[in-house]
């Protein structure tokens, strides 16, 4: 524990939700100047209670102490006038105001008559990105800037805001490795200055890279505060899930079938027709095989899984073959009926039907199973429901519980016992682990396993090359829309994917 | 249903906003039948009394609640339908013009319009209730317009088209240009005044809606499109078709409630015909607990919602008396306000959400008294109106103060 008197004091801090504790007697100590990681699994507990910091959540019990002081705050302008201010997984940045618009929002500079002086503000705003080696035009809207981008403006509003306290909500779940980079020289910039940093994270890579001190957390419960130095990621990982996880180690030799699915030359041209995102791709998926495909943020990662699916913005040029037989998609519909399925990407905006149950988030897609005479049958989707729930291992009160109360990994296991129960030949699953904890991935890996077991096949995307090193067969490396490397398990390394994935720069 | 105490409660609490309304209802007629000084709703010995006032009520629901169910599909698919008001004046335009065009003697009096008249005008003005609704979820789904735009315009437009072929037609085939077009064929406005027949065609409707939403594949699949539209894309559901299914729906009750009003109303006049009623219809589906948002609300909330909405109405018609039908939006934009405040309150947990804390709080406090003061006045007389006002800007003030209380030991505990 840090001797001198601790920037932050966390003192029995416990804030009940309807049905369930999310935090739980939370105590600890953060000290001025610290990197300070909480790790802990999805519902741990971690977001709750960043979320009282930053002043999002206002009710709790327990007292928070800042620099000696009662911390109380109503909301983030009291917070950030605290000089505490969070970097929220999702972004919180308005995507058709400038850059410099979303930093100072609320606080925006005014000149002659009272009216809002852009130009000054772009010159700040110009400054602080460059600072934070973020060289995009600050009067530019921030939709048009990439992920990493778009959290430096983030970063550049806290800063704007003298805070000298920065939460940071699992900061590098969208990055590209060479914008991972990037973010750890903002943080030793950040902590020269004095700042101390919060920082919330899934990847053991990256705590025992930053941080001083490792707080995990589990069910809501503070299990140990522990030294970097003193620690290992396998302790902490222990910690963590309260079990052991044995290194994955997936099954390389499963049987390989038949081809299931053929692209060739592949083409997606932009809207506006001049360019393409995708430009002649051409690979093959056989049954119990897994595909990776790495690239960057941009590549056209989640572009070719469009493509394959029926949902890409424009026609895709090219041809796809599903089992022998040509295709052209040009409804997800279509696809679903040549036995395709494909998790998306985002979960919440293009998975999860927030209103609905787990149960009927689940048969969404299997429905005509369950209708007698056309109506539907509640026993027959009942039994649907919790057939696909158990076999997912999807961890629920029921299947009447609300979706959304269900932890990360299990929305996902979710969803993908919602694609399982249309029967698929072809899984694609677009960055499937993405804000899914370290326990829940390794399930995940396990259950991909066993579907290619069963005959499957998977194109899986990741940001996370060791992901992918770990889970497929062969990896495919995109680059601007153009494949520029194939890699077989045995020749896959994370240099050799790098260097195909940054070929044309 | 149910065999445990467990599960009883699960569907109790499933099914608030229904009880909640229910109970509403009895809640509504048992005051109005009390302090009506004639107690009409408890009057049953003369003919007058309670049996005429059920007719109405049951007369004005099943019209209102016709339309109602559309406008509730389209909201739980996610869209809205701002033109019930025009496609009833214009469906009913439109019955009367065929009927003129088929039996122009029938329709000056001379005789009795053949069934085969009437039927044919029916299917007919159905069948403009299709085209419109399918208009709708074109302009929607392929051109991209916004719901409520695409049904802007058509309540714009609509109504001013029904005249203007009123006044071609009668221009033509009677003696002289009228906006209007009378109706006094019995068996044609039977459909209306018999009450049993709109009864029956609402609860009908009511059914088969709730089928539709509850039982059947497409029915789910509305309420996803309501609640992720991009989800449901990407789930493999054809959401233009859906959405084809939900505005057509939408202008076909409106349509077949368009032919009944003409029937009681013995005049086609798209004048003033179903003015505004589109605010009825989402303000009662709205009340029965579907969310503008989409993807959440129930038939039978809808139908408990048009219920409601009526009954509190005639309430307080059977009241005041005289005069109530100038009330009735007034009554409808209050009752919307406090059913869903009621409900976002419970669902965001008002806890200690202070509502007269700064200047826009002190401002609208001001407004509701003066809102109090006025309605009290002009239902009830001079003297009810202060006493109204002064009661609302007491409540106000006690409850500023109990806040501002609340608030300053909010934060002494925490300093201490």
């Amino acid at each position: 524990m840090p001797a001198a008197e601790p920037i932050i004091a966390i003192r029995g801090v416990t804030k009940r939700f309807p049905g369930v504790t999310a935090l739980d007697d939370v105590t600890f100590d953060v000290a001025a100047g610290e990197l300070h990681a909480i790790v802990g699994e999805n519902g741990a507990g971690k977001s709750t209670l960043m979320k009282i910091l930053a002043g999002v959540i206002t009710q709790y019990e327990g007292e928070i102490l800042l620099r000696g002081q009662p911390y109380r705050v109503a909301g983030t302008r009291d917070a950030e006038a605290a000089g505490v201010s969070i970097i929220h997984q999702e972004l919180n940045l308005v995507d058709d105001l400038s850059a410099a618009a979303n930093i100072f929002l609320g606080r925006e500079r005014r000149g002659a008559l009272g009216l809002i002086d852009d130009r000054s503000m772009n010159h700040v705003a110009g400054e602080l990105l460059g600072e934070l080696e973020c060289h995009v035009d600050p009067s530019a809207p921030v939709r048009h800037l990439r992920v990493g981008d778009q959290q430096l403006v983030e970063i550049a509003k806290a800063l704007s805001l003298s805070a000298d306290i920065l939460i940071m909500d699992e900061p590098t779940s969208a990055l590209t490795e060479a914008e991972v980079a990037r973010l750890d020289r903002v943080i030793a910039r950040l902590r020269q200055r004095g700042t101390t940093i919060l920082y919330i994270s899934h990847k053991m890579d990256e705590v025992f890279r930053l941080a001083d001190h490792v707080t995990v957390l589990r069910d809501g419960k503070l299990i140990r505060t522990l030294e970097r130095s003193e620690t290992t990621p396998r302790e902490i990982t222990h910690l963590m899930v309260g079990r052991e996880i044995e290194h994955t180690r997936l099954d390389t030799c499963r049987p390989i079938g038949d081809e299931v699915l053929r692209v060739e030359r592949l083409s997606l041209p932009t809207a506006s027709g001049d360019r393409y995102r995708l430009r002649d791709v051409s690979f093959s998926l056989r049954r119990g095989e897994i595909v990776g495909i790495a690239g960057l943020m941009g590549a056209g990662r989640t572009e070719l899984l469009e493509c394959l699916f029926g949902c890409s913005e424009r026609a895709p040029q090219g041809t796809i073959t599903v089992a022998g037989t040509p295709q052209r998609f040009t409804h997800p519909q279509q696809a679903i009926a040549a036995g395709l399925a494909m998790v998306s990407e985002d979960r919440k905006r293009l998975g999860l039907f927030a209103e609905m149950s787990v149960g009927e988030n689940v048969t969404l897609c299997a429905l005509a199973q369950a209708t007698v005479g056309g109506l539907l049958s509640r026993p027959r989707e009942a039994v649907l429901a919790d057939g696909a729930i158990e076999r997912l291992g999807v961890k629920t009160a029921g299947r009447d519980a609300a979706i959304t109360s269900l932890s990360g990994g299990n929305q996902q296991k979710a969803i993908l016992a919602r694609w399982l129960l249309t029967e698929p030949r072809v899984l694609l699953l677009d960055d499937p682990t993405r804000g899914v904890d370290v326990g829940a991935k390794a399930e995940l890996y396990r259950l991909m396993d066993r579907l290619c077991h069963e005959g499957l096949g998977i194109v899986v995307t990741s940001s996370e090359l060791p992901e992918l090193l770990t889970l497929c067969d062969r990896i495919l490396v995109l680059c601007e829309g153009r494949l520029t490397g194939e890699f077989t398990r045995a020749e896959a390394t994370e240099a050799a994917i790098m260097e195909a994935a940054t070929a044309t720069n | 249903m149910s065999k445990s105490g467990r599960s009883l409660l699960d569907w109790l609490s499933l099914n608030r906003t229904e009880l909640g309304l229910l109970l509403a209802i009895v809640l509504v007629f048992v005051l109005a039948g009390t302090i009506d000084p004639q107690h009409t709703y408890f009057d049953f010995s003369a003919r007058r009394g309670a049996e005429l006032s059920f007719k109405d009520i049951l007369r004005q629901t099943s019209m209102l609640g016709i339309f109602a169910l559309g406008s509730a599909v389209v909201i739980i698919s996610g869209g809205i339908d701002l033109s019930c008001g025009s496609v009833i004046a214009f469906s009913g335009s439109v019955c009367a013009t065929l009927m003129l065009l088929m039996a122009p003697e029938a329709m000056t009096g001379g005789s009795e319009l053949s069934l085969g008249v009437i039927a044919a005008a029916i299917v007919g003005t159905v069948l403009v209730g299709f085209l419109i609704g399918s208009l709708h979820a074109w302009l929607i789904t392929v051109i991209g317009l916004p719901p409520f735009v695409a049904t802007l315009a058509t309540l714009v437009g609509l109504r001013s088209l029904g005249r203007s072929i009123i006044e071609r037609v009668t221009n033509r085939m009677l003696d002289g240009t009228s906006t209007q077009i009378q109706i006094f064929d019995d068996r044609f406005r039977y459909l209306a005044t018999s009450i049993w027949i709109p009864a029956l065609i609402f609860a009908v409707l009511a059914v088969l809606f709730w089928l539709l939403l509850s039982r059947t594949v497409t029915g789910r699949h509305l309420y996803a499109l309501g609640g992720n539209e991009q989800a449901a894309h990407l789930s493999g559901i054809s959401t233009t078709r859906l959405k084809w299914l939900a505005y057509t729906l939408g202008a076909v009750t409106s349509s077949i409630a368009g032919i009944l009003y003409i029937g009681d109303q013995a005049v086609a006049d798209p004048q003033t015909l179903g003015r505004g009623y589109e605010l009825n219809a989402i303000a009662a589906a709205v009340v029965g607990g579907c969310s503008l948002q989409g993807g959440v609300g129930t038939i039978p909330g809808t139908v408990l919602g048009v219920i409601f909405l009526r009954t509190v109405i005639d309430g307080i018609a059977k009241i005041i008396k005289t005069g109530a039908d100038v009330y009735e939006g007034l009554i409808v934009g209050i009752l919307v306000v406090v059913a869903v405040a009621f409900n976002q309150l419970r669902t965001a947990g008002s806890g200690r959400k202070r509502f007269f804390a700064d200047a826009l709080g002190i401002v609208a406090g001001v407004t509701l008294v003066i809102l109090s003061a006025l309605v009290c006045w002009l239902m009830a007389g001079d003297t009810p109106g202060v006493i109204g006002g002064t009661l609302a800007l007491a409540a106000i003030v006690v409850l500023k103060l109990l806040e501002a209380r609340a608030a300053r030991r909010g934060q002494s505990d925490a300093r201490r």
